[in-house]
Formats: structure tokens, sequence, C-alpha cells
């Protein structure tokens, strides 16, 4: 097993007309890996995974996921095989039994597993003989979810996967996640689930209007981004403060907020120059840095 | 298991318009057949000439019927990326949905002219069966035109009216507009047996206008290629 990522784009674009749905993405999931794809509704995390299947046609760039080549329409139906997919709707053919949506779905791949099958329908009990369309939102879900962790895939995208999910529901999937990656499949999801993404990712990418702003691991964020509170005798221009790694300041008289992604120590050392009277140093959790970074794009 | 998937989308449309159509022609022609007198034998064939014409009008609705679905009407109801992420081509979820359909479509030109048959066979005036194929041929060989300008509309319109609303409007100004002009090439008339029929006898000849079958057969494979060619661009 190799170590080049999973995912891997180069400059992916997707335009309809002159709005740019995602612009120069340029994203490296590693293997192994619990990666969180967050971004505010719209900000093209969709776009971007659909992209990745073969579903929507890039406008510029290209990519490649488990080493093929998205763009072309062979290798993509090849690495799909490879994939396990929840989409964002949890979409299910309504017309289909349970049991026959489970065999028809198993039909088209080589590692799905008729004994995690029968532990996932024990686990969520699903009612076999119901027609989908008849099934609660949180059944749908958790039939959508079997269907995906019911195979060992070297890869599994899932957009938005707790939704519709009550918190015993939620509990169930984090662990599933994390069960799954322990045994070598790596993990692709996006979400708004800060806590959630907090509790499991080992990654976490942010995309803002189509383009990607945070591309780090979480222990990276937790190190490095900081919130810089600082009061100063007399008010100071923010442009004091334009050095590397200030993502955001705030003033108010002659106190400042500064939000740093790294560089923490040369903003202390600039504010002692400047004579700050006070200085507290604060880690930030993903909560704030999503919000901060959305904020400042 | 696409297949399967194939069957199971279209059985219910499938199973009514087989029914409809199989229990309309053997009342028809059963009901009718009693009206005859036993010498008016060139009068029963034009019975089943007429039988033909209604069963065109009931198989076409039904075929642009089981044209319609696939993967743009499912786009519009939410369940495109679970079809899309499976590890199949679109050519071959086309190809399958075509290949379901046709065999649906010949089915329903089969089986009424089945249940006509064994009617009249029960009433003392057995149709020929090389009568029986030449009517079930053209309806097949001329009118699978029709279910692929159906697959044709719903690889490009979506909605769940418009999409069979649009299709029939296409297929009633084709017949309104080849009749007015070019009445030798109208398909509905070549699929209703009015270019083979022999007038006095009522029976179709034993030369069927093969050319026109070929033509009608080519036009729908070049839909067909035009739906696969949309589906591959498309973005979902």
């Amino acid at each position: 097993m190799t170590n080049e990522p999973v995912i891997l784009t180069h400059a992916l674009t997707k335009s309809y007309g002159a709005a740019e749905a995602v612009r120069g993405l340029n994203l490296s999931v590693g293997r192994n890996r619990i990666t969180a794809f967050l971004g505010r509704n719209g900000a093209g995390k969709s776009t971007s995974i659909k992209m990745l299947l073969g579903m929507i046609r890039p406008t510029a760039g290209s990519g490649t996921v488990l080493g093929k080549q998205v763009t072309n329409p062979d290798e993509n139906r090849d690495l799909r095989k490879r994939i396990a997919y929840v989409a964002e709707d949890k979409p299910l053919y309504g017309y289909m039994t349970v049991e026959q949506t489970i065999r028809f779905a198993s039909a088209f791949y080589t590692d799905w597993r008729r004994d995690l099958e029968k532990s996932l329908l024990r686990d969520y009990d699903l009612p076999l003989q119901r027609k989908v369309k008849t099934l609660s939102k949180g059944m749908r879900t958790k039939l959508a979810l079997l269907l995906a962790f019911a195979r060992r895939p070297d890869l599994l995208i899932l957009d938005e996967p707790s939704e519709g999910l009550d918190p015993v529901g939620i509990e169930h999937l984090l662990q599933a996640l994390v069960a799954q990656s322990a045994e070598g499949v790596s993990v692709f999801f996006s979400s708004h689930q800060i806590a959630e993404v907090e509790r499991i990712a080992d990654d976490v990418c942010i995309i803002e209007k189509g383009r990607l702003v945070v591309d780090a691991s979480l222990d990276q964020l937790r190190q490095f981004y900081r919130r810089i509170d600082l009061v100063f005798p007399s008010s100071v221009a923010q442009r004091e403060f334009d050095i590397a790694g200030v993502e955001r300041i705030q003033t108010s008289g002659n106190e400042m907020s500064v939000f740093a992604s790294k560089n923490a120590e040369g903003v202390i050392q600039r504010a002692q120059e400047l004579k700050a009277i006070s200085v507290e140093v604060a880690p930030v959790g993903l909560r704030e840095i999503f919000l901060e970074t959305v904020k400042e794009n | 298991m696409l297949w399967y998937k194939a069957w199971l989308e279209t059985r219910s449309r499938f199973l009514t318009c087989a029914a409809t159509l199989t229990l309309f022609s053997g009342i028809f022609v059963h009901h009718a057949q009693g009206l005859l007198r036993p010498e008016w034998k060139s009068d029963f064939n034009r019975l089943l000439f007429i039988n033909q014409q209604f069963l065109v009008i009931m198989w076409v609705l039904s075929v642009v019927l089981l044209g319609m679905g696939g993967i743009i009407r499912e786009q519009a109801i939410g369940t495109s990326s679970l079809t899309l992420a499976l590890p199949v081509s679109r050519r071959r979820l086309l190809g399958v949905r075509i290949g379901t359909g046709v065999l649906e479509a010949f089915v329903l030109a089969l089986v009424p002219w089945v249940a006509v048959f064994f009617v009249s066979s029960l009433g003392r005036r057995p149709v020929s069966i090389t009568q029986v194929a030449s009517y079930v041929l053209l309806l097949v060989g001329g009118g699978l035109v029709y279910f692929a300008l159906a697959i044709l509309v719903s690889s490009l319109v979506s909605g769940e009216y418009t999409a069979p609303a649009l299709a029939f409007g296409i297929v009633l100004l084709a017949a309104i507009l080849f009749d007015a002009g070019l009445r030798q090439l109208n398909v509905w008339r070549l699929v209703t047996g009015d270019f083979s029929i022999d007038r006095t006898t009522y029976l179709l000849s034993a030369h069927l206008p093969w050319l026109g079958i070929l033509s009608s057969l080519s036009a729908a494979a070049l839909m067909l290629l035009a739906s696969t060619i949309v589906l591959q661009r498309r973005d979902f």
C-alpha cells in the first residue's frame, strides 16, 4: 500500500455560466485518514464530491481518486467499485423494499460482507419487507448508511451523513466511521456538525465560495490557531499587525482581538513592541476557526 | 440487477397496458365477429385490420409511457446520485432501460394478437398465423420509433407530466404533418398496415414494406444514439 493521497485534485473548477461553484480546488486527502470537508451551504462541497464521482464534469482542472482520473468515464466507473458513497439527501428507490434495496446494491460490489449486513440490520432494526417509501427519514438514513457500511471499500465518501439521525444514531455513525478507519478505510465526509468533526476527524478541509481555504490536520489547527486579545495604552492601527499568520483583526478602542492561523509568537512580539498593557493568548476550537475563516472570506 | 430495477420501475405501467390491450382486442374481436355472417370472409379480415388501427393507438400510447422515466427523471425525484454512484457506465444504464422497454413493447404487440388468434379460433374463424405475425411485425418494426422518441424526450425533459405530454404532442403532430404532405413517409400508416393491406381481401400483403420498416428502425436507432450522447454529456 502506498502513501499517495486517495483524493488528489489540481485546480478543479466547475462553472455554471458566470457563476463558479468550485474554484481551482487543490485537495489532497490522505490514505487511512478521516478527513472532514466543511463549508457553508452552497460553498461547493457537494459539487466537489460529485465531480470526484463523475456525476458532474469539471469545467477545468483535473483530479484522481484512488489513482484513477475522475474525468475519464471508464476509470471513474472502475474507481466507483472501490468507493462507498452516501449522498446528501440519502437517495433510495421508494418502490423497492428494504430487502430488495440491499440485494440490489450488494450485487454490484465484490467487497460486500454478509456478516456486516446482518449485524447492521440488527443494530438499525430495519424492517426487511417494508417499502422504502414508507420508511421514516431516520430509517432511510440508516438504510443508506447500511449500504455503505456493509462493505469494506478503499474509500468512504459521505455527504452530511448524520443529517436525519437522532443522537443515538449519530453516536452509532461516529463509532462506525472510526471502526471503518481502524480497518484501513479512508473516510472523507462533509458535515455541518463541528462537534462531530472534532471528535473523529484527523484532517479538516474548509471550502468557502468554491475555494479551499483551510487544509490541515486537526492537531495542526489546535496547535497553531490562536486568539490573542490585546490591550494598548492608546489605539493602534490594524496595519501594525499586517504580519504572516494573522487572519482577522477586530478593534474596539484600545482593545484588539487578533485571530491567527500561525505565528502567534510573532503577534505577541509585535504587541510587546507596541507596548501592549495586556496580552492574552487562547487556543481556539474548530467552531471558531470555521466561523472566522468563512467570515474572513 | 439493473434489469430487475428497470422491471420494477416499469412493471405496473407494463402490466396495466398489457391487460388493457389484450382485453380490448379479445373483446372487440369476439363481439364484432358475432355480428358477422360466416360467408363474409373479407369482412372478418377487415375487422382484424380495424382492430390493428385501435391497437396502434393504444400500443403507441403504451410504449411512450414505457419510455418515460430514466436518470433525468431520477434527478428530479432525487435518486440519480444513488444510480450514478453504481459502478456502471451511463451507456449501460440507458442500454438496460432500452432493452427492457423493447422487450415489453414486443410483448405488448404480441399478446393482444395472440388473444385475437385464440378468440377467433374459438369462434371458428381462425386467423392465419402469418397475418398475426405480419401485424405484430408492423407494430414492433415500424412502431419502435415511437418508443425511441419517448426515450429521447425523457433524456431531455424531466417533468413527470411535461415529458409524456411533449412526446404525445410530437407523435400527433408528426402523424398530421406527414399525412398532409408526405403520406408515404407517415410511420403511423406504416404501423397500421395501411401501406400493405389488400383493399379487396383485407389481408396483409406477403410483401411487407421492408424499406419502410428499416427506415423506421434506423430513425429509432438514431434517436437512441442521440439519447446516449445527451446522457453522457449531462451533469447530475
